[in-house]
């Protein structure tokens, strides 16, 4: 039977086998040979060389012996079944990559499973597989630097990426577990888990029923669990750094039924809950101690259920957890030692000192928090968590002792200073993606935003103003204004002709200025206004194209320069930037063009409005009372500049309530009482018609008249001035 | 509405607001204390070799319910109560352009603005956290600050609409207190109150929780930066399991109405009372 299995060999390799010794042979398997084979006439003892290579297939080996990988020869299970299985005592497989397992779940498809004592399985890597190492009654097995990653699949379908089940005194060292879903570590007893790493699993390392555990130095980061011990006795967690543990329940470490266990000089960092100790430990005549802990950063530092006894938590730092101490469910811890031998738990809330410079806080640390005591007691509350509310109220609680919670626990010896672990591995390095970028772009749009103000853009195709054909240029209808139950405007109507300079006058409430303003559409009115034959109520921002507004109260914006004003205004017009100049120029304000218009006069403020008005050089001129802030040369200058307006053709209508100002400037006067027109006189012709001298003196005495009938008071006031 | 009559408003209001002392000093405040909680934060954490954004965030997260209203509110409600008391509203209104084009003009001017204090804040951290070798996902980052932006921009709308309800900008500041007060403080109060008393449902608590956009904020915030929903309590589970994915999504758009409703409201005030 042998001999023809043999003569099936590839010659290269018999004449290899024919090399090795008569007791303990070596094998050597080149890629070209069949590994199957050699290790099918392999005998206990023999060493099987295998040199490179691709080795397709489903592995066995049945005979205590060595299967040594030299140049990283490849086992393919092809996604089937279980790539190497191990039924022999005493077998090392060292110097492997194995990959393709199946994904049966039921079937327990693995990277490798061992079924006898005394394996050792070194140097290997293990990728695409369901199940990594399976070790099922192997005890005092060795795994050794390997590197297992698991499938690309959802975690709940992924496998164990180490299994040891009824396996006792197992030495797993100096592994990287990832992209699994657990490290499972059953009904073991006196286990010895050092130096390895899990990463980006469900749950790092799950312990149950197995006593005497020895867990050293391991990392167990961003998986969803950290490491979770239950149901054992006298395991030993020391040094180990648990780190980003973030999953639903994101223990760094869980506990659960535990008996004697020391978790201690371990480092659990950002790590939804460091610790969890749920009825650990379980008998009554055990304890637990949880000491020399670095505990920072995590959203709960440390969770205790409230019938949870008999732990010894000292000489831990408790390092900016958003909760310190938790309670899980409703109640008071109660008989835990949160202090031994005068020595507590370092608090980074703790806000006590120390007189006597032992470094112990003369003041109890009490964990306590109204927000917190409120939400033990209605859970539904936690949606308010995080939020300055939240610190609000416990501030208030600090601040009136009323409100103040009883506390979660008092450390009587409060340490003044952390204790930081020794000797744990350092965390993970993370790299940020793409901050560097956001970190430009944010700056990059600042840049940009600050230097919009500074974009002036001549507008693209500037408006001209065509001239207007309509005559009347303003149509006044029935206008009525209301004010609540004030009826400021009562039924107004009129016409301004083009070139008609227009004083709106009367006593001071007449509603001057609101016709004004309605004729600027500022507000809603009832009747009609047209200008041009533009509806205002309709098509006010084209109607208001024609119009030139200079207000009563210079309402500019005191934060911009004369110049930037200008330029504001024209580019709202839609009027040609080089118009800025030349009014700056024309009104004499080039000098004072970079002041800002809070330093302005109040006779360049007005000039200031007036060349506003002008920028668009629109055919009707509004003024309110557009001299009343100014002294009398101011005014002089002013009243000469519309006088040239007019002349120039300017339609204008204005209030004012100066007589030498109607006198001087209108052609035309409305005398308004009480919201309504109560005459309407035309004084002088328009400065474009003939006016002889015996019209214009019968039409000024007409206009003394009015302005002494309109209001005796103000009009005497104003004539003795005159 | 002509774009171009908005774009020269919106630059005026850019202007007006980089010279406002009450812009620079929000600004200046925001990013005084980011860098200071970045610095801080990365200070401690670094020195355990842990400096992960999320604890940052977290602190950021605070932060911005603080600052992020108070400066929307503020301003906006000064800005146009303000414009409104020294007449240069009925002024601007004088020109040819409409009240939807001026008060849309402000608004993205004022909106530019806080976006540049709030790049500046984020910016500097974000250069902090480089410059000390740490951890952060510029995706989360950006995701945290579009969120405050978000929250900065319901806060700008609401201040709006104070403003076209009160006729001071005394009035309009102090009105915006009170409502930073009760959006901060006082309504968390009355919700713990009433949902202790009433004994909410957990359905019921979700929505009666959204109506506040700083919770609509905080949660948001909770999600993108990777936080499990636990954080958050019995809420966060329903709000997380009932929507699942679209949660983000559904949170967005509720920050978006707090945006628009408000601002159209403001709109709608004004355009009925005119410059008066």
């Amino acid at each position: 039977m042998r001999s023809a299995f043999l003569a099936a060999l590839p010659v290269g390799f018999a004449a290899l086998l024919c090399a090795g010794s008569l007791g303990a042979r070596t094998l050597t398997v080149t890629p070209s040979d069949n590994l199957q084979a050699a290790l099918a006439m392999s005998r206990a003892g023999d060493t099987v060389r295998v040199v490179g290579g691709h080795h397709q297939g489903h592995f066995k080996v049945s005979v205590p012996m060595t299967l040594a990988g030299e140049n990283s020869p490849i086992l393919d299970g092809g996604g089937h079944g279980t790539v190497l299985a191990i039924d022999a005592p005493d077998v090392t497989v060292r110097g492997f990559h194995l990959r393709g397992s199946g994904d049966s779940l039921d079937m327990e498809n693995s990277g490798i499973v061992v079924l006898a004592p005394r394996a050792r399985v070194e140097n290997n890597t293990i990728s695409d597989a369901l199940f990594g190492i399976f070790l099922r009654k192997a005890d005092d097995s060795v795994l050794r630097s390997n590197q297992i990653t698991g499938k690309d699949l959802d975690v709940p379908r992924r496998g164990d990426l180490i299994r040891i089940w009824y396996s006792n005194g197992v030495t797993v060292e100096d592994n990287t577990l990832s992209q699994g879903r657990d490290a499972v570590l059953w009904y073991s007893q006196g286990l010895k888990i050092r130096r390895n790493r899990a990463l980006n699993s469900r749950y790092g390392l799950h312990f149950m029923y197995c006593d005497d555990a020895d867990i050293e130095g391991n990392t167990l980061s961003n998986n969803s669990v950290g490491i979770f011990l239950m149901y054992s006795r006298r395991l030993r967690l020391v040094g180990n750094t648990i780190a980003s543990n973030r999953g639903p329940s994101g223990y760094g470490v869980g506990l659960k039924d535990m008996d004697d266990a020391l978790i201690e000089n371990n480092a659990l960092v950002d790590n939804r809950i460091g610790i969890h100790t749920d009825s650990s430990p379980r008998e009554i005549d055990s304890i637990q101690t949880i000491a020399r802990n670095l505990i920072a950063y995590n959203d709960v530092g440390i969770s205790i259920l409230p019938d949870t006894q008999r732990n010894y938590i000292t000489t831990n730092s408790f390092l900016e957890n958003g909760e310190q101490v938790q309670v899980a469910g409703s109640g008071q811890l109660q008989g835990n030692i949160w202090a031994e031998r005068g020595r507590g738990n370092y608090w980074s809330d703790y806000a006590g000192y120390d007189r006597s410079g032992r470094g112990v806080g003369e003041v109890p640390y009490r964990s306590e928090s109204l927000f917190e005591n409120l939400t033990q007691r209605a859970e539904v509350l936690k949606v308010l968590a995080g939020s300055p509310f939240q610190v609000a109220l416990d501030f208030a609680a600090r601040a009136f002792p009323v409100f103040r919670p009883a506390p979660k626990l008092t450390d009587p010896n409060p340490l003044m200073t952390p204790v930081l672990p020794q000797g744990v591995p350092a965390l993970p390095r993370k790299q940020g993606r793409g901050l560097a970028g956001t970190a430009t772009g944010l700056m990059l749009a600042l840049v940009a935003i600050a230097g919009l103000p500074r974009a002036q853009k001549d507008p693209r195709r500037p408006r001209r103003l065509r001239t207007p054909t309509a005559d009347p240029l303003i149509e006044v209808e029935a206008l009525t204004k209301r004010f609540g139950a004030i009826e400021a405007v009562k039924g107004v109507s009129f016409a301004v002709r083009q070139g008609d300079v227009v004083a709106l006058w009367g006593p001071n409430g007449a509603g001057k200025t609101t016709v004004l303003r309605c004729l600027l559409g500022l507000f809603p009115f009832s009747g009609q206004v047209r200008v041009v034959g533009v509806d205002m109520r309709s098509r006010g921002r084209l109607a208001r194209r024609f119009i030139g507004f200079v207000p009563q109260e210079l309402s500019f914006h005191d934060r911009l320069s004369t110049a930037e004003t200008l330029e504001m205004y024209a580019r709202l017009k839609h009027a040609p930037l080089a118009r800025v100049k030349e009014l700056l120029e024309t009104l004499g304000l080039m000098e004072h063009h970079r002041k800002s218009v809070r330093a302005l006069s109040g006779g360049l403020k007005q000039r200031l409005a007036l060349a506003c008005a002008l920028l668009s050089d629109p055919p009707i001129l509004l003024l309110d009372e557009p001299t009343s802030n100014l002294d009398q040369a101011a005014r002089d200058d002013f009243l000469s500049l519309l006088s040239d307006l007019s002349r120039a053709g300017k339609t204008l209508v204005f209030t004012s309530h100066r007589p030498e100002e109607v006198e001087s400037l209108a052609t035309r006067i409305i005398l308004m009482e009480n919201g309504k027109i109560v005459r309407d006189t035309q004084i002088k012709g328009t400065p474009s018609e003939a006016v002889t001298d015996a019209d214009a003196h019968s039409e000024l005495k007409d206009a003394t008249d009015i302005l002494a009938s309109a209001n005796p008071n103000e009009c005497g006031l104003a004539l003795e001035g005159h | 509405m002509d774009p171009s009559v908005v774009l020269v408003l919106a630059q005026k209001e850019l202007k007006d607001s980089f010279r406002s002392r009450w812009f620079v000093v929000f600004a200046g405040v925001f990013a005084g204390l980011a860098l200071a909680l970045v610095a801080f934060s990365m200070s401690g954490a670094a020195s355990y070799g842990i400096s992960g954004f999320g604890r940052t965030g977290a602190s950021l997260v605070n932060l911005v319910l603080l600052i992020a209203p108070l400066m929307g509110l503020t301003l906006g409600a000064l800005g146009l109560a303000g414009e409104q008391e020294r007449g240069t509203l009925a002024y601007l209104l004088a020109q040819p352009l409409g009240m939807l084009e001026l008060l849309v003009g402000k608004y993205l001017g004022m909106a530019l603005a806080i976006l540049g204090a709030l790049s500046a804040g984020f910016g500097v951290s974000a250069v902090v956290i480089l410059a000390q070798g740490g951890y952060a996902d510029g995706g989360d980052f950006l995701a945290l600050m579009i969120l405050s932006y978000l929250l900065a921009l319901v806060s700008l709308s609401l201040g709006f609409l104070l403003a076209s309800l009160v006729r001071s900008s005394v009035t309009a500041l102090g009105a915006a207190l009170f409502v930073w007060l009760m959006l901060v403080f006082v309504g968390d109060l009355g919700l713990m109150g009433t949902a202790l008393v009433l004994r909410f449902k957990i359905d019921t608590l979700f929505v009666a929780a959204l109506v506040n956009p700083l919770q609509v904020f905080k949660m948001a915030s909770v999600i993108r930066l990777g936080t499990q929903p636990e954080v958050l309590g019995p809420v966060g589970v329903y709000a997380s399991r009932t929507y699942g994915s679209h949660l983000m999504a559904l949170l967005v758009s509720i920050l978006l109405v707090w945006i628009a409703a408000p601002l159209a409201g403001s709109v709608a005030l004004f355009s009925r009372r005119g410059a008066a």
